[in-house]
């Protein structure tokens, strides 16, 4: 039997965005968590599900525990977990499932961080485990040298020029001068993009994601009691993940991400076909990655999300409206979570004017871990 | 710099400053030599490319692992390779997020095919990065040899352009 519409978002919480001196990484997951409560009409003493992802600057054994202790709360389901860009899909597929078998009632998800102002990022040893993170002695440090060489590849294989890649920045950013939460709202042009210096070939400084701090949290319960609650619910219709744990090791996966088989089950399990969705919320962490998810998602056949992007079919008002929050190159990157709460406000109609109107149905794509991981939510205005 | 603000989630130039063992493990700089991939990091001291190979199915794999992934049999041996390839894919990093890597940009990050099948992660030299192209034939070199932050030796293997 099928979890679908059988749980929903009643709440979700967004810190400012952005850099954020003196803040800690703690105090913004606290935030977060206190703001989706509020939103939700719920408070501390009804959460009795917590699941978490570990601030990357410090990814800690027991981050659960370290938070919960923090925030006061004795929950009877507790989960961390650490998928990359996938994990808050993840988590919140968890929460579902916790909640569907009554494991717990109410569900707190959450993940901040301090990546601009905070401590640096480190894969070494003792973050990867012994061993399993020898690429960097090879000059590999920072997302954009894994991603760029599946995106080199993309573009060999499949003729996808630089302005294919810059439209997705483009229209992003676009999005973004239209969200006042947004890190980055100065809209872009093709000649500022094509004019910056390569960062790691082929990406440019706007084909990565930006540095952010900030924190989101995103409150789960089943779909009866989140009628119930403050503001509509955003209804969880469909879940998936998939992973290609050989990453960049298998040759196909350069060009095939996990989120052909993610978004397969996602969809399946919702009831809706592609052209059903109102709006895509793509874990942009690089421009590349969004196309590559277009076409696993059924979009485009394989390298046709190029011309798609180009021919402006990502902007507001017109095919499939995406990243209409600015996403992670130009509102924050937070390892995805900040997609998942502007997917909510987007079902509630509370996106002004970055509205998609009517909108009935958003999806939303996780993808990360060194390429390896991607997820799928499908979130509906309406129970099925 | 702004630029380096944008996309450096590893800004680690403050934490390296007293560079050493510790650093190392930390932050990555140099390989540790584990038992599942010492018998290629072995194979570097002596300058031989070597991939790991399932006794049981015939499998090859890198990097090398406690089992083999396409059978789950744990009788494996590394066998040498010949160290000739292609370039599958690269970069060109022109940033480089860790300092220890600020002074030799821009260089090569490549993934390379290994005649044999595997893909190997490293770097192509000898060339300028511009002129390096998806499909170049490349052939094995190997770097000076180093210690790892558990006082064990190994080189980089390093790719240069070569002829057909």
């Amino acid at each position: 039997m099928s979890i679908s519409g059988k749980t929903a978002i009643a709440g979700v919480g967004t810190t400012q965005f952005g850099k954020l001196p003196g803040s800690t990484a703690w105090g913004l997951q606290a935030e977060a968590v206190r703001l989706a409560l509020e939103d939700a009409g719920l408070t501390k003493d009804d959460v009795d599900g917590l699941f978490t992802e570990p601030q990357f600057n410090e990814p800690l054994l027991l981050h659960g525990h370290v938070i919960g202790r923090m925030l006061g709360m004795k929950p009877n389901f507790l989960s961390t977990q650490s998928l990359g860009g996938a994990t808050a899909i993840a988590l919140i597929q968890h929460a579902a499932m916790a909640i569907e078998e009554r494991l717990c009632e109410v569900a707190v998800c959450l993940f901040g961080e301090t990546a601009k102002t905070g401590l640096p990022m480190l894969f070494g040893a003792p973050q990867m485990g012994r061993g399993q993170s020898d690429d960097i002695a090879f000059g590999v440090a920072g997302g954009a040298v894994m991603e760029a060489r599946s995106a080199m590849r993309y573009m060999h294989e499949y003729n996808v020029t630089h302005e294919m890649l810059g439209s997705v920045a483009i229209t992003f950013r676009d999005h973004a001068s239209k969200n006042p939460a947004a890190q980055y709202q100065k809209p872009l042009t093709m000649e500022e993009y094509l004019g910056t210096p390569f960062v790691s070939e082929p990406f440019r400084r706007y084909d990565c994601a930006i540095t952010s701090d900030g924190g989101v949290a995103v409150v789960v319960t089943s779909a009866e009691r989140a009628r119930d609650l403050r503001k509509p619910p955003a209804y969880i219709t469909g879940i998936g993940q998939a992973h290609n744990l050989d990453g960049l090791r298998d040759p196909n996966h350069y060009t095939h991400f996990a989120g052909a088989r993610s978004s397969e089950r996602a969809f399946r399990m919702a009831g809706v076909r592609p052209e059903d969705v109102d709006a895509m919320q793509f874990y942009d962490c690089f421009t590349s990655t969004v196309l590559i998810t277009l076409e696993d998602y059924g979009y485009c056949k394989k390298g046709e999300g190029g011309p798609f992007a180009l021919e402006g079919n990502l902007g507001l008002g017109k095919a499939l409206p995406s990243n209409t929050s600015g996403g992670s190159l130009s509102e924050a990157d937070l390892a995805g979570w900040n997609q998942i709460a502007e997917g909510v406000r987007q079902v509630r109609n509370e996106c002004d004017e970055r509205q998609v109107p009517n909108a009935q149905t958003v999806v939303v794509a996780g993808h990360g871990g060194f390429q390896a991981s991607h997820a799928t939510l499908v979130i509906s205005k309406d129970q099925p | 710099m702004r630029d380096l603000e944008s996309t450096g989630r590893t800004r680690v130039a403050d934490a390296t400053a007293s560079a050493g063992p510790l650093v190392d493990l930390v932050i990555g700089m140099k390989p540790v030599v584990i038992p599942e991939t010492s018998g290629f990091w072995d194979g570097t001291v002596v300058q031989e490319l070597r991939i790991q190979k399932c006794n049981a199915c015939g499998n090859t794999q890198l990097p090398g692992g406690p089992c083999c992934a396409n059978c789950l049999s744990q009788d494996l041996t590394w066998v040498k390779s010949n160290g000739t390839g292609r370039v599958f894919s690269f970069s060109i990093v022109h940033q480089a997020l860790h300092p220890s890597f600020m002074d030799r940009v821009p260089y090569v990050v490549a993934d390379i095919q290994l005649d044999e099948g595997p893909i190997v992660l490293s770097n192509v030299t000898d060339v300028d990065p511009h002129d390096v192209r998806i499909g170049l034939r490349v052939a094995v070199w190997f770097d000076e040899q180093d210690t790892d932050a558990f006082g064990v030796p190994f080189r980089l293997p390093k790719f240069k352009p070569s002829e057909q």
